[in-house]
């Protein structure tokens, strides 16, 4: 069975780049599983989960929307922030997720051209997308860092 | 002679505030241009990823999804974003460009009769083309140091909305390549439309040769012709993916001039601190020697008027 050769870049750095079996995507239709030999793709990202199957192995990243290409087995993808589930911080994710709810409450109630609501519902999501992959893959194994990652 | 060592003294105090000077600004542009190195750095392989990717997608796909894919037949007109700082005292690194675009719009119009519209990020180069007759639609205010995406919005709003409109039917811009810090390119690259050519891959290693033919050398591009699927549809998928990933790109491009402005300035200060230097160091030799030949004077006046009364 083939690998995919995959690599996960933001505009700060190169996130994740290794061989794979398989990987599971939060696409704006909804989650696309890629298995080796998919056929060429090219699709936009929602905010998300990407799940990472390599070597029986999980290694869950959460994304905040993006681009996927995947051509011969190569994927790419661009993201505008990816992190991997031990480098979020959930007391800090929370703390983002209500601050950016809080002013989404406030509309209409401020001038409306001082807050840009867009990027605030954009923030928003991504800040729910982190703290559900970190919730789901934390309650699971609590305590100890359960994804060792191969570099 | 005191006049002449009065003088020699002189020079020697303005010399060495000239040194301060240049030594202040030196180490100013040094901690700008390592900021500028990092981010340029950090973007890069994004940025070379998200080409790529786009120019993967205007070869496979029919350029009938995207207005933005679309060839047009026949170029009437180039528009050309101009890179530039604002300030000076950054060695050749205005006037390589500048000099660079004038040649290129100056060729184009001999060649083609293609007129060329300018649009300027940077103050020098506005002072420049001004002074050259040239025709300026826009000018951006460069930042010292871009840091976001959404700082240069509107100059890729304004990009591609005139190319929509079919105001220009090419759209070029022209930037300094950072290699390295002592090397640094002048460049044109095409943005659009969307084609592909091999030598406007990679940003940061201009054709020096031997960097692109290491370069070149990757495993890529399969020779199996195959399309893209899709999802959810090209037509949407490409209306948010281009625009974005043009936006990358220019973004890119300004990070890559800010490194090679501030880098270049950095070089160009230290070579003056240098020069300075060393002309002070001349100048205290000749200082020295002035004065002792005075003194030297003085003692032969004095002994030869002993002499004379003895």
């Amino acid at each position: 069975m083939p690998k995919i050769k995959f690599k996960i870049v933001t505009p700060e750095k190169v996130v994740y780049e290794n061989e794979i079996d398989q990987i599971t995507l939060t696409t704006k239709m909804g989650e696309v599983t890629i298995l080796p030999n998919h056929i060429p793709l090219v699709s936009s990202l929602k905010a998300g989960e990407i799940l990472i199957k390599k070597d029986g192995q999980e290694i869950p990243l959460a994304v905040s929307g993006g681009f996927a290409e995947l051509a011969n087995n190569n994927l790419v993808i661009l993201a505008d922030t990816a992190e991997r589930v031990e480098e979020i911080d959930e007391a800090q994710a929370e703390e983002a997720r209500k601050r950016a709810e809080e002013f989404l409450k406030r509309r209409g109630q401020v001038a409306e051209e001082a807050v840009d609501y867009t990027a605030l519902a954009a923030k928003l999501e991504k800040e729910l997308a982190r703290l559900k992959v970190v919730r789901k893959y934390r309650r699971n194994r609590p305590s100890q860092p359960t994804i060792r990652l191969e570099e | 002679m005191p006049q002449a060592t009065r003088d020699i003294k002189r020079r020697i105090k303005s010399v060495r505030n000239t040194h301060k000077v240049t030594k202040a600004m030196e180490m100013v542009a040094a901690a700008k241009m390592r900021k500028a190195v990092s981010n340029v750095v950090a973007t890069r392989s994004y940025s070379n990823l998200a080409w790529e990717l786009v120019k993967n997608l205007a070869r496979r796909t029919d350029s009938k999804y995207h207005p933005l894919l679309e060839k047009r037949d026949k170029i009437k007109k180039i528009g050309m974003v101009l890179i530039t700082s604002n300030r000076g005292l950054c060695g050749g690194f205005n006037n390589q460009i500048i000099d660079r675009v004038t040649q290129y719009v100056r060729q184009q119009k001999e060649e083609g009769g293609i007129e060329s519209d300018l649009v300027i990020m940077g103050k020098k180069g506005r002072e420049a083309m001004l002074k050259k007759g040239h025709t300026i639609i826009a000018e951006f205010t460069k930042l010292d140091i871009t840091n976001t995406i959404p700082e240069i919005r509107p100059l890729s709003n304004l990009i591609i909305n005139d190319y929509l409109e079919g105001k220009y039917d090419q759209v070029m811009i022209a930037y300094t390549d950072f290699i390295s810090t002592l090397v640094q390119k002048p460049r044109i690259l095409e943005l659009l439309p969307i084609e592909k050519r091999e030598e406007d891959r990679y940003l940061g290693q201009a054709k020096t040769g031997k960097l692109e033919t290491e370069k070149i050398s990757e495993p890529k591009t399969p020779s199996i012709e195959f399309e893209y699927l899709f999802e959810p549809s090209a037509d949407e998928v490409l209306g948010e993916l281009l625009p974005r990933l043009l936006e990358m790109q220019i973004y890119q491009v300004i990070l890559e001039s800010d490194a090679s402005e501030h880098s270049s300035r950095m070089v160009a200060m230290r070579n003056a601190s240098d020069a300075a230097a060393d002309m002070i160091d001349g100048l205290t030799l000749i200082f020295n020697k002035a004065r002792q030949a005075s003194i030297t004077a003085e003692l032969a006046d004095i002994s030869g008027g002993r002499i004379a009364l003895e």
